[in-house]
């Protein structure tokens, strides 16, 4: 009997063994966000069963502390929670336009046991919990100077950090996104400045200056000039009766807004609206415009065809040469080529014919050589014993 | 005992006179064949934008035009077996000047794969194979240099063409380039023209006077049974030690031959060097090649090589191999031009020889076949090399496995040359010895060895010890084969018969 009981309890403490507790392989980490930014908390349990994954938001201090579980949709929506429970639980809290009441302590809690969620029983096995603190603080104000820069040749950029409590590890500054060369400080000061010595087309842009408080602060001034238009090629050569695509390209910040080509006739200028005539169409997008000329003449397509690009600064344009082909043009070389072609080869044959009656004669003995000298020579080099022809 | 008097030379080749028109000749159809495909690249960013296709698109028009220019090899055989050499370049000049005149009225990029590609090709290789036949049959002694001198036309045409075309293209636009390219090519048929047949007549006989001119009934048992042979010359030349050492060598190494010259340009660019000075270095490359390829000729021709050009040409092959395995180590634009002066003088000294040996393993009757043959067969490795060498690149980033690929396999293959070649001397050596036992001489006949030098090679596995000619009367083919031993051209024993025995008694 006792034996049977011995045997009964390992078979159950083997069973219960073959469930394993929950146990966290990722835990949320720890940030601080600025206002009105967004935010991620990632939470991994594994587990058999697969546990459940619970996010609550804790406030005040121990002993009163405040739990608030978090659901999805919560806090006017801006909270959205992603789990998944495939093999192991895996959940996302989502944070989106944060404000200051949102800093706090997040919990992730896990639990695989049945009874979790039972009310009458107090829970034999507890909700694992593994916390991260959340801070958000107000964006600091960066000053920068001057706000905007329109069209001018040289410009000294600087933005100055206040009321920032974060430390300064360094600075940057980025132009549309890339790293401005040597612009990279390590100077834990509040200011930063950035010479512009030459302003064109490659210096234009949206400038930003950025501070290493982790996380970063950064302030954009634009950078304005006037578009750079320039044609793909100046001078371009169409061929009768064909179509002909003449590209414009426009460089700088910013891009312009409104294209217009115009085609100068004889002092004359002639607006080219699209989509009046078949033959002309024109395709803009802000870097870039083009238009397509069909069925090429001579007589009234050839001439000078204006780009312009205009943006809020001004405008800017470039021009390009049309020339047409005759169809026939090539047509000359051509003829004169299988002129040439035709004498030579007759020339050739006229000579071999003229030669004929000769090459029999000389042919007797010496090989196929037509000349007699030369295949002496080439016998000579073979140290052969010559025969002379009778 | 020689088992085919089909396969000897029965005239002696003049080695000059027109012969020099003829490789003139050889040397325009030639660089026409390889430097067309090539220099069509210039046009390919202006169609690829007018018929709004990619750019793998317009290429196929180039590797459509080499393709049909290697597969077309056995038809382009067959042809000149038949007609002749002059015909056949005619027709392929025609043919390649129709191809480009009606690509430059076409309205689809799949009128220029037919137009240009196709016809093209096939106009290409009607021009490739009956100049390099012709200048074998116009040249025995002096065969290394003419050939040599042939194969120059490439890089010069290239050269020429090159600039040429981008004038052209500036001047009339795709359309108007093709239609005077169309004109231009047709220089191939004055080429054609002066492929006039060498002229076999010892004594003139009123028979039908094909181009080649058969004298004798020996001959003329000859053709018929080439006739016959003719059909089952695919299966002959493929128990031939040599074709098949030149068959596999050559397949192996187009591979790895043609992937440097495409991908030099954009290393160049890839190492940081601009566009101009990438494109420099294409024309160093075709300079350097330029020069090399007649002085390989020479160098072959002289009395110490001949005799061993099959040596000569696996050391060429070999130093191509090492060359690329040393590319890599060339860095900055100087290390660069050293590279692809180095590069230029292998390939150069490789082409030119590439026929040669050719001719030198087969012979020249059974050459317009074999040469058929190989290019068909070639076709594969040629296509599939550079696209093979760049998605390599791709894949791995580095063009320097590029040329370590490339570098292997011709090191591999020229290893393979100088083995075989040397097992096959070996064995010519105890077949001469072999027949040498077996001639028979009549107290009548009188001597005259030559000298083992230009002129007296290992034909298909005999006498390079020398030719042994007999004077006095010929009576059967037997005799006169037992005199030349078993070669395939008994040149110089006609120079040594006395004008009665000419014509075999008549």
């Amino acid at each position: 009997m006792k034996l049977l009981w011995a045997a009964c309890a390992l078979l159950v403490c083997c069973w219960r063994a073959s469930a394993s507790t929950a146990g966290f392989i990722k835990s949320p980490l720890s940030q601080i966000k600025f206002t009105n930014d967004s935010t991620e908390l990632h939470c991994e349990v594994i587990g058999d069963p697969i546990p459940e994954v619970q996010w609550w938001f804790v406030e005040g201090d121990e002993p009163n502390e405040t739990f608030t579980h978090l659901f999805d949709g919560a806090r006017d929506d801006r909270v959205l929670i992603n789990a998944t429970y495939v093999a192991h639980a895996t959940s996302t809290l989502h944070l989106t336009n944060l404000t200051p009441d949102d800093s706090g302590t997040y919990e992730c809690r896990a639990s695989n046991d049945p009874d979790r969620n039972a009310m009458m029983k107090t829970p034999k096995i507890k909700w694992i919990r593994s916390q991260a603190n959340v801070i958000v603080i107000e964006y600091p104000t960066v000053i920068a100077s001057p706000s905007e820069v329109n069209n001018q040749t040289t410009a000294v950029l600087s933005c100055n950090l206040t009321d920032s409590s974060r430390p300064i590890k360094g600075s940057f500054w980025l132009l549309n996104g890339k790293l401005v060369k040597d612009s990279d400080s390590t100077a834990s000061v509040p200011y930063t400045t950035l010479h512009l010595e030459k302003i064109n087309y490659h210096t234009a842009g949206k400038y930003e200056c950025v501070f290493k408080t982790d996380p970063n602060v950064t302030q954009t001034i634009e950078v304005k000039i006037l578009p750079h238009v320039s044609a793909h090629k100046h001078s371009e050569h169409g061929n009768e009766n064909d179509k002909i695509v003449l590209v414009c390209d426009s460089h700088g910040y910013p891009f312009p807004t409104d294209w217009t080509w115009i085609k100068k006739v004889e002092n004359d200028f002639e607006p080219i609206i699209n989509g009046t005539t078949a033959k002309y169409e024109i395709k803009s997008t802000p870097n870039k415009t083009s238009l397509t000329i069909s069925d090429l003449s001579i007589e009234s397509d050839v001439g000078d065809y204006e780009c312009s690009g205009t943006n809020e600064l001004g405008t800017n344009s470039d021009t390009i040469h049309l020339r047409v082909r005759s169809r026939l043009a090539a047509l000359w070389p051509f003829l004169g080529i299988v002129a040439e072609v035709i004498i030579l080869v007759a020339i050739i044959f006229i000579y071999e014919k003229r030669r004929k009656p000769d090459e029999i004669n000389d042919d007797d003995d010496s090989g196929s050589a037509p000349l007699k000298s030369n295949s002496t020579t080439n016998h000579k080099d073979k140290n052969v014993r010559q025969r002379n022809s009778n | 005992m020689p088992p085919a008097a089909a396969s000897k030379l029965d005239y002696v080749p003049p080695d000059g006179g027109w012969g020099w028109a003829v490789v003139l000749g050889a040397f325009i159809s030639i660089g026409f064949s390889y430097a067309f495909p090539k220099s069509l690249t210039v046009y390919f960013k202006e169609i690829q934008a007018y018929f709004s296709v990619s750019y793998s698109q317009i290429a196929w028009v180039s590797s459509v035009m080499l393709a049909t220019m290697y597969a077309a090899g056995p038809i382009a055989s067959i042809l000149v077996n038949r007609y002749g050499s002059r015909p056949v370049v005619m027709v392929g000049g025609l043919m390649v000047s129709a191809g480009m005149i009606l690509a430059s009225f076409g309205t689809s990029i799949v009128h220029l794969y037919l137009c240009v590609g196709v016809i093209g090709g096939l106009g290409l290789a009607l021009n490739l194979q009956p100049s390099l036949t012709i200048v074998g049959s116009y040249f025995l002694v002096k065969r290394p240099l003419a050939n040599g001198l042939a194969m120059t036309g490439s890089p010069v045409v290239l050269f020429t063409l090159a600039p040429l075309n981008q004038f052209l293209f500036d001047s009339f636009g795709w359309r108007g380039s093709f239609l005077i390219l169309g004109a231009i090519v047709m220089n191939c048929c004055v080429a054609g023209a002066l492929m006039r047949p060498v002229n076999k007549n010892i004594k003139p006989i009123p028979k039908t006077a094909p181009p080649n001119g058969e004298v004798s009934e020996e001959k003329q048992d000859e053709t018929k049974s080439e006739g016959c042979l003719k059909r089952f010359v695919d299966v002959s030349l493929f128990r031939h030690r040599g074709f098949l050492i030149y068959l596999i060598g050559n397949c192996v190494m187009f591979f790895g031959l043609f992937a440097p010259v495409v991908f030099l340009a954009p290393y160049a660019r890839h190492q940081g060097i601009d566009e101009y000075s990438s494109a420099l270095l294409l024309s160093i490359f075709a300079v350097v090649d330029m020069f090399v390829r007649p002085s390989t000729g020479f160098l072959g021709n002289t009395k110490w090589i001949r005799p061993k050009i099959q040596y000569f040409f696996s050391f060429a092959v070999l130093f191509n191999g090492v060359c690329h395995l040393l590319c890599p180590l060339a860095q900055g634009h100087a290390g660069l031009i050293v590279y692809t002066v180095f590069f230029g003088i292998a390939f150069g000294m490789l082409c030119a020889l590439l026929f040669e040996t050719l001719m030198d393993l087969i012979g020249a009757q059974r050459f317009s076949t074999a040469v058929g043959l190989v290019t068909i067969i070639e076709c594969g490795p040629v296509l599939l090399g550079p696209p093979i060498c760049g998605a390599l690149v791709d894949s791995l980033g580095d063009y320097k496995y590029l040329f370590y690929m490339c570098g292997i396999i011709l090191v591999g293959c020229g290893l393979f040359f100088f083995i075989m070649h040397y097992y096959n001397y070996k064995k010519l050596e105890e077949e001469k010895d072999k027949s040498a036992s077996v001639e028979t001489r009549t107290p009548e006949e009188e001597e005259v060895e030559l000298k083992p030098s230009p002129g007296t090679h290992d034909e298909d596995g005999s006498g390079r010890r020398g030719l042994h000619c007999l004077r006095g009367s010929f009576g059967s083919k037997d005799s006169f084969s037992g005199v030349c031993g078993q070669r395939d051209e008994c040149v110089d024993c006609h120079s040594c018969l006395p004008a009665s025995a000419k014509g075999h008694g008549g």
